[in-house]
């Protein structure tokens, strides 16, 4: 079930909060974790089994990190163990059949079956939350352990299931035990669900569309502003879309007393490539480097091994977002970004504002093409139409480009203004007020509007 | 109390989405109750929102239905007419076809030796199908909904085209289906049409095949796939469109854009048959405005219109609405642009990926709009050209390597579809008017 979707907002919230609303306190989680199996077995009825599996069995492991008597050799064999069998169920599903076909094409002769099983959904979000638990406990982070019910709570809470934020065990443990609800807590988690939604319907969405036109008319046939819009199109689709999930999860965490962590501090106003990191799927680039980074040694061990893990961090980065080269190459592109302003050009550049704005306007729409683009030899042909090396006629010129600007420059006026921090500072000035309130009632049935519109006719989604 | 009136007091918001969806969904109550609406069920209802009634209203909008005259005792005639022209024109053609995946995807090929094989340039894909089957033509055939609600009955004024039918083999077989299709033929207004002379009129053609069982209420398939109208079509060049219009919806955007041909525009994104001559208008390319489209064509004469419409009526009303809907409009077509011809073009198959048997989206759905909107062709001064086979691989497929999302073709393939429209040009011998061709 996705939280943009007609069955979530009018059947599954308003019963699920009426339920998690009037049962007494202690049995809020219990409800919370039966709640959560239905929504994600509604949309995979099969791999609910495999969730809960996996929590069973992670949830007994990380018992044994709680009994003293354990040396520390034995610790950290089930620490191993523990990780192989997370990561082995997350590399079957996800990259088995990119590194069969890659090893089959790399050597002949080999023929390594490949899977075409369905990805789980959420997977990877929350594999990495066992992790982080799993890792947490290893390192004695927690003097008492969580309950199971609290546990499995915690890895399948339905706010954050499907598309994060990556929460940390610690960030919700108090929660887990006792969490207060309140009408002004509902009230706030509305309004922000709301506004998380209105970013992915309404503007994700429809840049979406825009994008998708562009790629219709082919890589190959873009002129150079063409491809420089579909690249901002796309990068605004992606944002927002991330965003507003983001949002949604937070917002439906607070509805259920719970206070889940900022993901995004709006990253398009950064000024260097490091600061953009900081600021987009905080809790992945957290994740990565509490868990990944500093245990490699950071860059406490010279040079050449910081190089070294830092390339390694970020070829899994990008191998997270997707099981392909071009996310591989995406991560790389990130590793070389940073590495050069690492020797002190990021630095330079957060100094000089205008400088470092246009810098990051530029090239983080061309590592989006990267991202969006899994054909590599579509791929390259975008690039070079982005710096105006056509192998053809373009034949998306200014005729469309007007066309395309026209219908979609309100909703590139809207993008850029909602990518800066200024709306969401006279949200929390003004949230209570009643115009704030009116607009965001808006925001929720246009969105359900245009939510409805898709449902009737699926493809007025796509708009032929 | 005191509780109570305090969380009301701090959730306005949720107060104010409580309040407005009650109002919405007394409304879609209202709304059902008020139209009376058929086949409605309060299970459908559970599984949508009520609301979703009053946004179908607006999806669909009380769309322009051009004002036809009504005449039904007359329809009645033609219809019984029709019924027995029908089984005269039943023929049979035996073809090969494999249905190659559960119908996933259709395409035929027929049978050389047949005497009356549709010819190579209606370009069927290179098919396969494994049931002998039959090609059956009609002409000007029409679908008309039983004792339909009386409006738009008047079919097209599609003029008689006897000859090509008088000298063949006559097989009575009964159509299959028991619907109560039957078809139609407007002998009364034989003289209208301006072309006389010498053409010999066009024969459209279909491929059945054992249809599949289909669970949807927006389509069923047809078991048979449009060829296009066999005619002695010429080559012309790119001055025969200086007079033509295309309307359409992004697909026809796609050749406005790309195709480079010197023709009037309409077309917009989302377009539907149902929403044409709609009040919201469509927008003429040429300059980016949106017009009225019943005005323009009441006022600018055409002398060719194409139309391509279907892929957003695939999850929108049933065939035989839409098809109801398109003889409507060519209807109107022809009445306001006497001198025009008419091509019904077919809509473009989707490609493998994007071809899904479990929702509305699918080749069959199209075959099926297609065969629907075929049928309106008379050969004469109604068309269908089924560029499908330009694009389509031998299992109907749009090419994986023409297309980004299945849907649309890149911008570099509408080239062929232009050479396409150029090798079918209709110019009538009697009519000088409908421009120049090549010979």
């Amino acid at each position: 079930m996705l939280f943009s979707s007609v069955g979530f907002l009018f059947r599954f919230l308003p019963v699920f909060m009426v339920i998690y609303l009037l049962v007494p306190e202690k049995y809020r989680n219990l409800i919370l974790f039966s709640g959560s199996l239905i929504f994600y077995g509604v949309g995979e009825p099969y791999y609910v089994l495999l969730l809960v599996f996996s929590i069973l069995v992670n949830y007994g492991i990380s018992l044994l990190f709680f009994r003293p008597e354990k040396g520390q050799a034995v610790r950290r064999s089930i620490l191993i163990l523990a990780l192989l069998f997370d990561f082995s169920f997350l590399f079957v599903f996800k990259y088995w059949d990119f590194a069969a076909q890659s090893i089959n094409s790399l050597m002949k002769g080999t023929k390594i079956p490949v899977l075409s099983l369905v990805l789980p959904l959420g997977i990877s979000f929350y594999t990495f939350q066992i992790v982080s638990y799993l890792l947490d406990c290893y390192r004695g982070k927690f003097e008492e352990k969580a309950t199971f019910l609290e546990f499995a709570t915690y890895v399948s809470m339905f706010p954050q299931l499907i598309a994060g934020p990556i929460v940390k065990y610690e960030e919700v443990a108090e929660q887990m035990k006792q969490r207060r609800l309140s009408a002004k807590k509902l009230e706030n988690g509305m309004k922000l669900f709301t506004i998380g939604l209105g970013y992915k319907v309404l503007l994700a969405n429809q840049m979406g569309t825009l994008w998708n036109t562009i790629m219709t008319a082919g890589a190959g046939n873009l002129s150079v502003p063409a491809a420089w819009l579909g690249a901002f199109a796309y990068s605004f689709q992606i944002y927002f879309d991330f965003w507003g999930y983001s949002l949604m999860a937070k917002g439906l965490g607070k509805m259920l007393g719970f206070k889940i962590p900022r993901n995004f501090n709006h990253p398009y106003v950064s000024k260097s490539v490091s600061e953009f990191w900081r600021r987009w799927h905080i809790t992945l680039g957290r994740w990565f480097k509490e868990y990944l980074y500093i245990p490699l040694g950071g860059n406490r061990k010279g040079f050449v091994r910081t190089v070294l893990n830092l390339l390694v961090v970020w070829t899994l980065t990008g191998l997270w977002h997707g099981a392909n080269w071009n996310f591989a190459l995406w991560g790389i592109t990130f590793f070389v970004l940073l590495s050069i302003e690492k020797s002190g050009i990021g630095k330079w550049l957060e100094k000089r504002k205008i400088i470092g704005h246009i810098y990051v306007i530029l090239v983080i729409p061309v590592t989006w093409m990267v991202f969006a683009i899994e054909d590599i030899s579509t791929l390259v042909s975008y690039l070079r139409n982005m710096i105006g090396i056509h192998s053809a006629t373009a034949m998306v010129g200014m005729e469309q480009i007007f066309r395309y600007l026209k219908e979609y420059g309100v909703l590139f006026i809207f993008c850029i203004l909602f990518s800066t921090p200024f709306p969401m500072r006279v949200y929390q000035e003004y949230k209570d007020k009643w115009y704030v309130v009116f607009v965001i009632v808006a925001v929720f049935w246009f969105s359900v509007y245009e939510l409805m519109m898709g449902n009737n006719n699926p493809f007025l989604y796509f708009r032929f | 109390m005191k509780k109570w009136k305090k969380i009301l007091h701090n959730c306005p918001y949720l107060i104010a989405l409580s309040v407005t969806w009650l109002f919405l969904t007394a409304g879609g109550f209202l709304l059902v109750w008020y139209r009376d609406y058929e086949g409605m069920k309060w299970q459908d209802m559970l599984s949508n929102p009520f609301f979703a009634v009053v946004m179908e209203q607006e999806v669909q909008g009380k769309e322009a239905q051009p004002a036809l005259t009504k005449n039904k005792e007359k329809t009645d005639v033609i219809k019984k007419d029709a019924a027995n022209k029908e089984k005269n024109n039943d023929k049979k053609l035996n073809i090969n076809i494999i249905n190659e995946y559960l119908g996933e995807s259709i395409s035929g090929k027929q049978d050389s030796n047949s005497p009356d094989s549709p010819s190579k340039e209606s370009g069927v894909p290179a098919i396969v199908l494994p049931d002998v089957q039959e090609v059956r033509e009609t002409k000007g055939d029409m679908q008309v909904d039983e004792e339909g609600k009386g409006k738009l009955i008047e079919p097209p004024q599609i003029p008689e085209t006897e000859t090509s039918v008088s000298d063949q083999e006559v097989d009575a077989e009964e159509k299959e289906a028991s619907d109560a299709a039957v078809v139609a033929d407007d002998k009364g207004e034989k003289e209208v049409s301006g072309n006389k002379e010498g053409n010999k009129p066009g024969i459209t053609r279909f491929i059945d095949y054992p249809p599949i069982e289909t669970d949807s209420i927006y389509y069923s398939d047809a078991g048979k796939i449009a060829l296009t109208t066999e005619y002695d079509y010429r080559k012309v060049n790119e001055n025969y469109f200086t007079d033509a219009a295309f309307i359409g919806d992004s697909r026809t955007l796609g050749i406005s854009d790309y195709a480079g041909l010197d023709a009037d525009f309409y077309c917009e994104n989302g377009m539907t048959i149902y929403k044409l001559f709609g009040e919201k208008g469509i927008t003429w390319q040429k300059n980016g405005q949106k017009v009225n489209l019943s005005q323009v064509l009441q006022q600018k004469q055409y002398g060719k219109i194409y139309i391509m419409l279907g892929m957003n009526e695939l999850g929108y009303g049933d065939t035989e609405k839409y098809l109801e809907q398109y003889r409507t409009v060519v209807a109107q077509i022809r009445e306001w642009q006497p001198q025009a011809v008419i091509f019904i073009l077919a809509n473009l198959h989707v490609s493998r990926e994007k071809n899904n048997m479990a929702t509305e989206f699918n080749n069959v759905n199209i075959n099926d709009k297609n065969a629907a909107s075929a049928s309106l062709a008379d050969g004469v001064n109604v068309f269908y050209l089924d560029s499908n086979p330009l694009f389509t691989d031998n299992n109907g497929f749009l090419k994986s390597d023409l297309t980004f999302d299945g849907v649309h073709l890149y911008a570099d393939n509408y080239e062929s579809w232009k050479e396409f429209f150029m090798e079918h040009g209709v110019v009538k011998d009697g009519n000088g008017s409908t421009g120049n061709s090549i010979k």
